[in-house]
């Protein structure tokens, strides 16, 4: 392209303020735009593909090749990553732990969550308080957290085992438990997710048509009644949303099973992101962890289009009736 | 909500609901709150008596003290804790500055400038933000070490590349930001054209139209990119811990994990006071940044959470 010379020109043109309109006029209603859209985003492009676009799409390639060590040669094998991937039972187990795991933290975050913004939009003093509160654990560090979460659960000198122990009861090893490690990677996630699914909650309750509201009292219905007929059909696409951008981040959970179980005992509490981790960077199989990414990206991609067809052709279903029982606003 | 909308919320609202949010909202809080609340008070401990002490659900320290406080501008029980602690607020300016600009401008590009197949480009970045990032990150390691001419290499081999460096933390600052480009475009659409216009008659180069013109009635939606950006690389363990190795480059994330299992190995006792004092270090800043901006995050979450 030989838009510099153009660029440079443009440049200079900007911070001066003559009024021309001859030539320049006649020229920006043909050119300047593209100028302009080339001098600016080239160079960040440039640099997004390079920290981003073209490391993810070497991944993607990744997994057609065996390339296990940096040193190595990676050598094609065209699709023997994938068929080993479903062969394996420690990465379907993976992956299926990430389904299932994924499901239940958002399920759990969700609920809880809803339950607190029904709260939260009431009429309550200091509900602007209360939200801060419940939302500070999403901005914490997963890094720094976690480690209190391991002070807590320490073997020898953890919060629970003394107080376990003081109470006269057997500390318990929570780190040769798939149980507890699973248990303790759901609270934690519940214990960050919570404040901000309220945070999302509370703005779809706001959006509901507030005069619904008022139609449904004069037809007597009660808290109740206007929660299952008002507020419950009124979230449905914004409740949809939710749950499908909920459900993509917690299927990639693996930061707190990184710092709460390293995946113990035996790889027991494994996800599959998780497992991408530990095959590229501790047994550097770079094929592998390709493979395996190139999946993960394919279920997101998966859930993120059915939800896309589902929402446009349900749109017309779901939000446009609502309208009409309400008076005009 | 508004005024007549609460009113009217009110009215209609009975009492036993009012009761369970009284109650249920504010003990969850406690408990939600609690690990800080732990972690504040374990930060009052010196590392000697932490070691030494049965550690209950609320530990009161014997002899209180600040020096874990202060270690983290000053060094006093460990020098590198400033260090780590000047690296990630470096870090975390260095990128929050380019986000704020690549997202303004290329908001401004994709809402206002018309060319051919700006449509389909952004919806091509918007795409990308589906792929989960992690498949990028070993091939990320690779391009770093391989990068050509730098620390080393010929072309490509020969050296670390870029690996261990400062460029580690650069390099990734001009990329565009999307998310940030797609909020700015929604909200500069929604910013009459003919503003753009007025100023351009009343003889505004183009620059001037940006920062002077259109920028400050961006603010809240620049606020809530900024501090999402800046909250992601504050709190960010990957970038430090995975590319970079020399002490001197770590930051307080990475500080920690090295510290960790996952750093030390499975079993290797850890070193609690000394994580403690980084996960304050870390802690703190962002939880002030979260109170001094909350209105823009309530806000901005709306905005891109419930999008119709």
């Amino acid at each position: 392209m030989s838009h510099d010379g153009n660029g440079v020109a443009l440049a200079q043109e900007a911070p001066g303020t003559p009024r021309s309109p001859g030539f320049w006029k006649r020229f920006s209603t043909m050119h300047r735009d593209a100028l302009l859209a080339t001098v600016i985003l080239l160079p960040m492009i440039a640099f997004w593909l390079l920290v981003s676009g073209f490391p993810t799409l070497f991944g993607f390639v990744l997994g057609f090749f065996r390339w296990i060590g940096i040193a190595d040669q990676p050598k094609f094998i065209g699709l023997d990553n994938f068929v080993h991937f479903f062969k394996d039972p420690t990465y379907t187990n993976a992956l299926w732990r990430s389904i299932w795991l994924g499901g239940l933290v958002t399920c759990i975050t969700l609920l809880s969550g809803f339950g607190a913004a029904l709260l939260m939009n009431l009429p309550l003093w200091g509900k602007g308080f209360y939200r801060s509160i419940w939302y500070i654990p999403a901005v914490t560090s997963t890094v720094a957290t976690t480690q209190i979460f391991n002070i807590f659960l320490d073997t020898n000198n953890g919060v629970i085992n003394n107080i376990l122990k003081s109470l006269g009861k057997e500390p318990i090893v929570w780190q040769y438990s798939v149980g507890w490690g699973i248990f303790w990677i759901v609270v934690y996630s519940a214990w960050k997710g919570v404040g901000a699914a309220a945070l999302l909650w509370l703005a779809g309750l706001q959006s509901v048509d507030q005069s619904l509201y008022e139609a449904a009292s004069m037809d007597g219905a009660g808290s109740l009644g206007k929660l299952r007929h008002v507020t419950i059909p009124g979230l449905k696409p914004i409740a949809t949303y939710i749950f499908i951008t909920s459900l993509i981040s917690a299927i990639q959970i693996y930061e707190q099973v990184l710092f709460i179980t390293n995946g113990g005992p035996y790889g027991k509490t494994e996800v599959l992101v998780f497992r991408i981790y530990r095959d590229g960077f501790w047994d550097f199989n770079l094929g592998m962890a390709g493979a395996s990414s190139l999946i993960m990206a394919i279920i997101v991609i998966v859930i993120t289009v059915f939800y896309y067809s589902w929402s446009t052709s349900s749109d017309r279903k779901t939000t446009i009736p609502l309208k009409k029982p309400g008076r005009g606003v | 909500m508004s005024a007549s909308q609460s009113a009217s919320a009110r009215r209609a609202r009975f009492k036993p609901a009012h009761l369970l949010g009284h109650a249920v909202l504010p003990l969850v809080g406690l408990v939600l709150m609690y690990p800080l609340v732990f972690m504040v008070m374990a930060g009052f401990f010196t590392k000697q008596e932490f070691m030494a002490t049965v550690i209950h659900a609320f530990p009161i320290p014997k002899e209180p003290t600040l020096r874990n406080f202060r270690a983290l501008f000053e060094g006093t029980t460990d020098a590198a804790v400033a260090e780590y602690f000047r690296n990630s607020l470096l870090r975390t300016v260095y990128t929050t500055f380019w986000a704020i600009l690549t997202s303004f401008l290329g908001g401004y590009v994709f809402a206002r400038l018309r060319f051919k197949g700006r449509d389909q480009l952004f919806l091509l970045l918007l795409a990308t933000q589906m792929i989960p990032m992690t498949i990028a990150i070993i091939p990320t390691y690779l391009e770093f070490a391989r990068f050509p001419f730098m620390g080393g290499n010929d072309i490509f081999t020969g050296g670390k590349g870029i690996l261990d460096t400062w460029w580690v933390y650069l390099i990734g600052g001009p990329a565009i930001n999307i998310m940030g480009t797609f909020l700015v475009k929604q909200s500069l659409e929604k910013v009459p054209i003919e503003l753009d216009e007025a100023a351009k008659v009343d003889g505004a180069g183009t620059l001037r139209l940006l920062f002077q013109i259109l920028f400050p009635l961006q603010l809240p939606i620049m606020a809530f990119i900024s501090i999402t950006t800046a909250l992601n690389v504050w709190n960010d363990f990957v970038t430090p811990f995975f590319y970079t190795n020399s002490d001197h480059l770590q930051t307080l994330p990475s500080a920690i994990t090295r510290l960790s299992s996952v750093g030390a190995g499975p079993g290797a006792s850890a070193n609690y006071p000394l994580i403690i004092t980084l996960s304050l270090g870390i802690t703190i800043p962002a939880l002030l940044i979260f109170f001094f901006f909350q209105k823009y995050i309530v806000q901005g979450l709306a905005n891109t959470g419930i999008k119709g």
